[in-house]
């Protein structure tokens, strides 16, 4: 009795949390006539691509998913080298105002990036990098949280190792690349991952310093192909379809990394 | 220091924007005394956003607790049939703010509506007032689902295994065993995950841009919105400058609550 009440809840509860996929998908296979029928439908009335062939069609919109793709991955590169290369300094090297410079940083993760966003806007607009990648992934690229996580792990790596490796005469560069960086692996690769999801999703920025069609990301280009004006509500929920499935098919494979990722980020 | 070089100077540049923030509108501030606040307080429009994003965290908050923590109970255990359920729970990660806005906006569009006919139900969802909030509230609660989920259920199971066998032994089972041991033993991360539902709930203004811009009748008008029309579309500096820096203190203090929990973690 009690094993199927607690089942029960379990399929009612996925069936809610799925439901948007599903409509998704099968809305992506609608005729325009699907669209405006008298009773709501559920499921297509043929199975037809031509959704999917506007979607891919249309002149930006794989402009705008490969945009997506360079800033995420600009995005996580560069948090991960920056976390690295400060996480070392704060940990394995002496200098002057270590402390001073760490508190500065480390008291950013107090600031809400949306309450900085007119103020990031204009010094964006100052240096003359709206409309461009830069523009995109500058403000991103430092996370507190990522210097935080990355300093915790090499903490506990041995300094006798990076002793003994200055005296066999291996310059800095040379420990991190080839000791550190094997060592402590996970931890480069949970920022990483992090990074390029919450880049790839993040939409207000992308709108707000991104004016030209071309350089749009994907998350800002999908609310404007301008399907919907058209009627084409099919051809919007293939374009919809088209940039979840992928993300979809990653989280079968890598769910378990992908919520270890989540979850050390917190915990750490 | 070469690795100091190499990595500061990209730093101090992220950097410069959110901290020319502070100290410019140190000196705005420094000049109106607290007229910009008492401005602000006695406008009708920014009192109106404060009622509406309360409005907002009063429904969110609960609902998206109450939903996390029951999915990451019901799914604690490992086991194939889990496992299934687990990867059902992560997929609104996949969907992106604002495709799930543009798949809302359809489910919800207009009397014939998909979810009026499931439900068999009439609202003009995004027309009215109450409606177009609740609407909000569900698509908050998918936003923020699979992250407070994961997290939850990795709680769980990192749970220390020799507290609840020793329960188990003594006698302890089902409901009692989780409401007595395994929900205790989750506190903190399940503080956190409230805390940090809190102030995104508290800073929502994307997922308002996206899916009513504020509307109908300004009753979808949260704070930070409210922030975003001033700043960008009408230039009134005073508005934003102030209302930044009320939202940096009140997410110190959020995050100094979660920071303390999280030490204990």
């Amino acid at each position: 009795m009690y094993k199927t009440a607690r089942s029960a809840i379990t399929i009612i509860l996925a069936a809610i949390i799925i439901f948007p996929l599903i409509y998704t998908v099968s809305a992506s296979f609608f005729s325009p006539e699907d669209f405006t029928a008298a009773e709501a439908k559920l499921l297509p009335s043929s199975l037809s691509l031509r959704n999917y062939m506007l979607s891919l069609n249309h002149g930006y919109f794989s402009r705008y998913i490969l945009n997506s793709f360079i800033t995420a991955s600009m995005t996580a590169l560069t948090r991960c080298l920056v976390s690295i290369l400060s996480a070392f300094a704060f940990t394995h090297l002496d200098f002057k105002g270590k402390k001073a410079i760490l508190i500065a940083l480390l008291s950013t993760l107090f600031i809400p990036p949306d309450a900085m966003l007119y103020e990031n806007y204009i010094t964006t607009a100052r240096l003359g990098l709206l409309d461009s990648y830069l523009g995109i992934v500058l403000p991103s690229v430092f996370s507190a949280s990522a210097l935080l996580m990355t300093m915790g792990t090499y903490l506990s790596s041995d300094k006798d190792i990076y002793d003994a490796a200055r005296i066999d005469g291996a310059g800095d560069i040379k420990y991190i690349s080839s000791i550190l960086l094997p060592l402590t692996s996970p931890v480069t690769i949970t920022i990483f991952i992090q990074a390029f999801i919450a880049s790839f999703n993040s939409y207000l920025w992308p709108l707000l310093v991104t004016t030209r069609p071309r350089m749009r990301t994907v998350q800002v280009g999908i609310t404007m192909l301008g399907f919907a004006e058209s009627g084409e509500y099919g051809a919007q929920f293939a374009s919809i379809a088209i940039i979840t499935v992928p993300f979809l098919l990653l989280l079968l494979l890598g769910r378990k990394m992908i919520m270890k990722a989540i979850s050390g980020g917190i915990s750490e | 220091m070469l690795a100091l070089l190499f990595s500061f100077i990209p730093l101090a540049k992220s950097f410069i924007g959110s901290f020319l923030t502070i100290s410019q509108s140190g000196k705005v501030l420094g000049f109106a005394g607290i007229s910009n606040y008492a401005t602000l307080l006695s406008n009708q429009a920014f009192l109106s956003s404060v009622l509406n994003t309360l409005r907002f965290v009063i429904f969110f908050l609960p609902l998206n607790t109450f939903l996390t923590l029951l999915a990451a109970a019901l799914t604690r255990k490992k086991h194939r049939a889990n496992a299934v359920f687990e990867f059902i729970f992560l997929t609104p990660l996949a969907f992106s703010l604002s495709a799930l806005a543009l798949v809302f906006k359809e489910l919800f569009r207009g009397r014939v509506s998909v979810i009026n006919r499931l439900f068999g139900l009439s609202f003009q969802w995004l027309d009215e007032p109450g409606p177009a909030m609740a609407v909000l509230v569900i698509f908050g609660v998918f936003l923020d689902f699979a992250l407070d989920y994961i997290l939850l259920v990795s709680a769980f199971r990192s749970t220390d295994r020799s507290i609840i066998e020793a329960a188990e032994i003594d006698g302890a089972a089902g409901c009692r065993l989780f409401f007595q041991i395994e929900l205790p033993s989750i506190r903190n991360m399940f503080l956190i995950t409230v805390f940090m539902a809190l102030k995104d709930a508290v800073l929502i203004s994307a997922p308002v841009m996206v899916l009513t811009e504020g509307g109908p009748f300004r009753s979808t008008e949260t704070v930070m919105y409210y922030y975003y029309l001033e700043a960008f579309r009408s230039g009134n500096r005073a508005a934003e400058t102030t209302i930044a820096v009320m939202m940096v203190l009140f997410s110190i203090a959020v995050m100094s609550l979660t920071s303390r929990r999280r030490r204990d973690v």
